[in-house]
């Protein structure tokens, strides 16, 4: 909605979009992840403390969202995934983007993530995983859909919708 | 948004007026009854649809289909068209699987004649039509060949023997849009591209198994070749990782210029460019390719499910050849002349979870067609019926030859996941007598019948509006969920 905006659309904000009952994931960097509802698709709200455990937790809840169990274990070996974007949201939308296709075309799943660079535009990331044989879903895309990072006293939240 | 405030302007048609928001450029339409407005003001999906009619060059109003249902950017069911100099072309106003769509197959077999042979002939499709998530397929392309796919479309498998003549002509576009451009498209998206062709993916994409229950014009079933008890099968995919990376690598291009062209918009998943820009150009040339590759996924697949006919049938029934009826795309922009104000524009419609329901006499229309208009085809909720119908010069004059796609979501997937497990659901189905073959429970579980609206109410919308006519309704005999 606009800022504008002089009708508002009464009752339709908040009403779709449910939390889950007991689902909230906290991890031990203190970031957090949640399914929430959304008609068609899926939907994730997630956030950390800092950039850091808030884009490590956009991913856990992403895996989370396709079914797909997280390892450290040395398995796959390591890669490093470089993005630069031109602001907080394109960045986390190109990081789960990345994330995706690597889960849908390798198989592969980052239980840890070591960042060597990250700011509001760049990453540079370690990942660590393993191959995941099975996959219960596939993600088409993250999308932008009312996307907006925000910064608070408590650290980073977004609610991602991704088209399934 | 409250429904009563939402002045109805037709029995079936509805209108937010373009004075609700400062930023909408045209009203917003919804065809719809009372039950399905009511629905679709619980969730977000007429704030989608308010946003859509915020397009810059928007033609007169934004449009929702009766399948209405909250998704992202757009809602799904919708459409909406704009026009050069000042329309936009907007990648999410497409979505990501880019030319999703359904075929319909015929059969000269009656279901009494097939129901002994059912299991073994979904058996044999689940083995030639590779399905789940991120499978790939029997054919792996070399890079020119992948380019001929873009370019060529389901063209592209004739040359293969994947094809028949008639299966183009039966076939939106035949099958080959014009326009594409390989060069537009991406290498990552090429290469996801590779192997894929002929798989059906995972979500809600199926393969079905139909009989005919019922005939309600028989001019146009018989022209369609449909027969009462005549025995049909649905294929509904699009154009997988390929069409996912075109979307994608255009959404994202398209943010870094939008401050470029003054373009302001109330959501940034309807990220658009100019039609007359660079980047309009590059991603209706990319959407383009994206779309034939579609059109060649499905001709694939219909081949797998020739080959499957004839291993689980030939011997067995007096005839098995499978032919086509027609094949639509139900996410696409498409470069169309429509009549507004009386006279005829070059317009961009942009249709989200909506088909095409061109009216007789349509140039576009193969021969067969022409005179009776443009089959639709409306699958229902898995395990319910799906519906064949034909399109009109009603929805030539009111919705840019435009119909509803299928039944649309009522319940999210985690309440669906919540409420029905994929084992249950199954055994209900076999219950049925619908034969059932999925990779995944969980996916099974998310696409209940119970999570959709029931597609005989949204048909009877476009029928009684007169945008679409009923022609016939399927049931299901057997069912493949990606």
């Amino acid at each position: 909605m606009t800022p504008e905006t002089k009708n508002t659309l009464s009752g339709v904000h908040g009403r779709d979009i449910k939390k889950q009952d007991q689902q909230r994931v906290t991890d031990p960097d203190g970031g957090f992840y949640e399914e929430i509802e959304h008609t068609a698709d899926l939907a994730l709200r997630c956030g950390g403390p800092d950039l850091e455990s808030f884009f490590r937790s956009a991913a856990r809840g992403m895996y989370h969202l396709l079914g797909a169990q997280a390892s450290s274990s040395h398995t796959a070996g390591q890669i490093t995934v470089s993005l630069t974007a031109m602001d907080m949201e394109s960045l986390l939308v190109d990081w789960l983007g990345e994330l995706a296709y690597l889960a849908e075309r390798d198989r592969l799943v980052f239980g840890d993530m070591t960042f060597k660079t990250l700011s509001a535009t760049r990453i540079e990331a370690v990942l660590t995983g393993s191959r995941n044989h099975r996959l219960d879903k596939v993600i088409k895309a993250v999308t932008y859909h009312h996307l907006n990072v925000k910064k608070t006293p408590e650290g980073y939240a977004a609610t991602v919708v991704f088209d399934v | 948004m409250d429904p009563t405030q939402i002045e109805q302007i037709g029995p079936f048609t509805y209108q937010i007026p373009s004075s609700w928001r400062p930023d909408m450029q045209a009203p917003a339409r919804i065809l719809a009854d009372p039950a399905i407005l009511a629905a679709a003001s619980a969730d977000r999906s007429l704030e989608q649809l308010v946003n859509t009619a915020c397009l810059p060059g928007i033609v007169q109003y934004a449009l929702a289909m009766p399948d209405i249902h909250q998704g992202y950017g757009f809602p799904i069911g919708g459409v909406a068209a704009t026009a050069a100099p000042d329309g936009v072309i907007s990648p999410g106003g497409v979505g990501y699987d880019i030319n999703c769509g359904v075929r319909l197959l015929g059969t000269h077999l009656l279901r009494e004649e097939m129901l002994p042979h059912v299991d073994e002939l979904i058996s044999a499709i689940y083995a030639h039509c590779p399905s789940g998530v991120g499978k790939g397929g029997a054919i792996r392309l070399k890079s020119k060949e992948l380019r001929q796919v873009l370019e060529r479309g389901a063209r592209w498998a004739l040359k293969r023997g994947l094809a028949t003549e008639t299966d183009l002509e039966r076939t939106e576009g035949n099958g080959c849009l014009s326009g594409a451009d390989a060069g537009c498209v991406s290498e990552r998206a090429l290469e996801r591209g590779q192997d894929q062709v002929g798989t059906l993916g995972a979500g809600n994409h199926f393969i079905e198994v139909d009989a005919v229950a019922e005939i309600f014009d028989a001019t146009a079933a018989d022209r369609m070749g449909l027969v009462p008890d005549g025995v049909v099968v649905q294929i509904h995919c699009g154009s997988r990782g390929l069409g996912h990376q075109v979307c994608t690598d255009y959404v994202k291009r398209f943010q870094k210029t939008l401050h470029t062209y003054g373009l302001h918009l109330p959501d940034r998943e309807l990220v658009c460019a100019p039609l007359s820009s660079p980047e309009g150009r590059d991603y209706l040339a990319a959407m383009t390719a994206a779309a034939n590759y579609a059109f060649a996924n499905r001709q694939v697949l219909t081949h797998g499910i020739r080959r499957s006919f004839e291993e689980a049938l030939a011997g067995k029934v007096a005839n098995h050849h499978v032919f086509q009826v027609y094949d639509i795309a139900h996410n696409m922009a498409r470069i169309e002349t429509h009549r507004v104000d009386g006279h005829p524009r070059n317009l961009c419609v942009h249709r989200k979870g909506a088909t095409r329901a061109f009216g007789p006499g349509s140039p576009e229309l193969p021969p067969v067609y022409r005179d009776i208009g443009q089959p639709v085809l409306v699958p229902g909720s898995m395990g319910t019926c799906s519906w064949v119908l034909r399109g009109t010069e009603t929805a030539m004059e009111q919705t840019f030859g435009s119909s509803c796609h299928g039944a649309g979501r009522q319940m999210s997937r985690t309440q669906a996941r919540k409420r029905f497990k994929g084992v249950t659901l199954r055994q209900a189905l076999e219950h049925a007598g619908i034969h059932v073959r999925t990779g995944s429970m969980s996916g099974l579980a998310e696409e209940a019948p119970q999570a959709y609206k029931d597609v005989d109410r949204v048909v009877n919308v476009v029928h009684e509006a007169g945008i679409a006519r009923k022609v016939a309704k399927l049931i299901p005999l057997a069912v493949i969920k990606g």
